[in-house]
């Protein structure tokens, strides 16, 4: 769980250009991170590539925050 | 010898020109005759209910046989009941507009339909292409309506770069020269929306059409950049309204309201003052009102005529 996370603040700090201080597990990608409807996919994205796995667009639209990304990649792994 | 590219094989045209998907602009009349000129004819749902749009299907395939395509708006309130009414009429050509169409592309596919997603990136771009979709349709920020913030020289480029599908370019593109400069950054073909509004077969009002073809390089403004959805359209009331509210800092909500419903009022009132005049960076380039035959068979020549003038460049 811990590893996850670690990973998912890594990347979303670095694909939205913001402090990993910045970011907690109730950060939402959108209201808090500052981020648009085109980061998100790229975010998706960077998610895939660092985990080696396929979000479909039907369960990455459910993915809005830092936490739910963590649950969704434990879930699917 | 005559233009032709992969576009033409996979949607089954003559030339590889589709027209946008303009909301209220893009009725049955002008689908129907940019299809039978040869380029692909594109109904626009914009925020239509499904009995209105079932209609100008129905337009489309009384006045041609050839194939013609369906714009969806995502964001658009009965978004899903367009989405019905497209696989229950069989329409051959999807485009979609404004967000992520990937959980409905599957249901298009197996209806028998193509699939075309307007993308305002890279990453959009190569999530769209692992769903096997036709193609892909990029639109600069030249063009009139909702824009992003790439130029389609920029966007273009580096799309075709990321993905291996036929990438379609739109934005900026109204003439023969604009069509071969995307034609040179890879595109295979182009999205033309503001110069087919100047055309007779267009429904839109004339006042609408005329405000375009008097229109010069720097009055297609963008307002809205605060609500996040900005929006270019002709400099006119109500875009100096919208700017002087936006520096004043009103709510972007507010700002939405003023904005809802213009278009309607400039497309089917000709109200060119208060309504939004939605038109691309092109508009002064459009002199005059013309069929829509004469518009394409008038940008083919002229793209193949640059097309062999540049080769002569080489010595």
């Amino acid at each position: 769980m811990a590893d996850t996370l670690d990973k998912i603040i890594e990347i979303v700090a670095e694909e939205l250009a913001v402090d990993k201080d910045e970011i907690t597990e109730e950060s939402s990608f959108i209201e808090d991170l500052g981020a648009d409807s085109l980061d998100v996919v790229e975010l998706v994205m960077a998610f895939e590539e660092e985990f080696d796995v396929e979000i479909p667009d039907e369960d990455a639209e459910n993915i809005r925050t830092v936490e739910d990304a963590v649950n969704y990649l434990e879930e699917i792994l | 010898m005559s233009l032709k590219t992969e576009l033409c094989d996979i949607l089954e045209i003559e030339s590889p020109i589709i027209q946008g998907g303009m909301a209220w602009v893009a009725t049955g009349e002008l689908a129907a005759a940019v299809s039978q000129a040869g380029g692909l004819g594109v109904i626009g749902a914009g925020n239509a209910p499904a009995d209105v749009i079932e209609k100008e299907i129905d337009k489309v395939k009384s006045l041609t046989d050839k194939n013609f395509g369906l714009n969806i708006m995502l964001l658009s309130p009965f978004a899903d009941d367009i989405i019905e009414l497209a696989i229950e009429k069989n329409v051959p050509i999807i485009t979609t507009g404004a967000g992520n169409p990937g959980k409905h592309v599957k249901r298009f596919q197996e209806n028998g339909s193509k699939v075309i997603p307007v993308v305002p990136s890279v990453a959009l771009a190569k999530r769209m292409e692992r769903l096997d979709v036709d193609a892909v349709i990029v639109e600069g920020t030249e063009a009139g309506g909702h824009i992003g913030e790439l130029t389609t020289m920029a966007l273009v480029t580096q799309v075709v770069d990321a993905v291996a599908i036929p990438v379609i370019a739109a934005g900026g593109i109204a003439d023969g020269r604009t069509l071969a400069a995307v034609l040179a950054l890879g595109a295979a073909g182009a999205q033309i929306g503001t110069r087919f509004v100047c055309s007779t077969e267009c429904t839109a009002a004339e006042e609408y059409k005329e405000a375009i073809v008097k229109a010069r390089d720097r009055d297609a403004v963008v307002t809205g950049r605060s609500t996040g959805h900005p929006v270019r359209n002709l400099k006119n009331s109500l875009t100096r309204k919208l700017d002087k509210l936006e520096k004043e800092g009103v709510d972007p909500k507010k700002i939405e309201e003023i904005g809802s419903g213009k278009l309607r009022d400039a497309v089917v009132d000709g109200d060119i003052k208060e309504g939004s005049v939605m038109a691309g960076q092109v508009s002064g380039m459009i002199a005059e009102i013309k069929d829509v035959k004469d518009i394409i068979d008038d940008i083919i020549r002229d793209a193949e005529s640059v097309i062999k003038n540049n080769f002569n460049l080489i010595k």
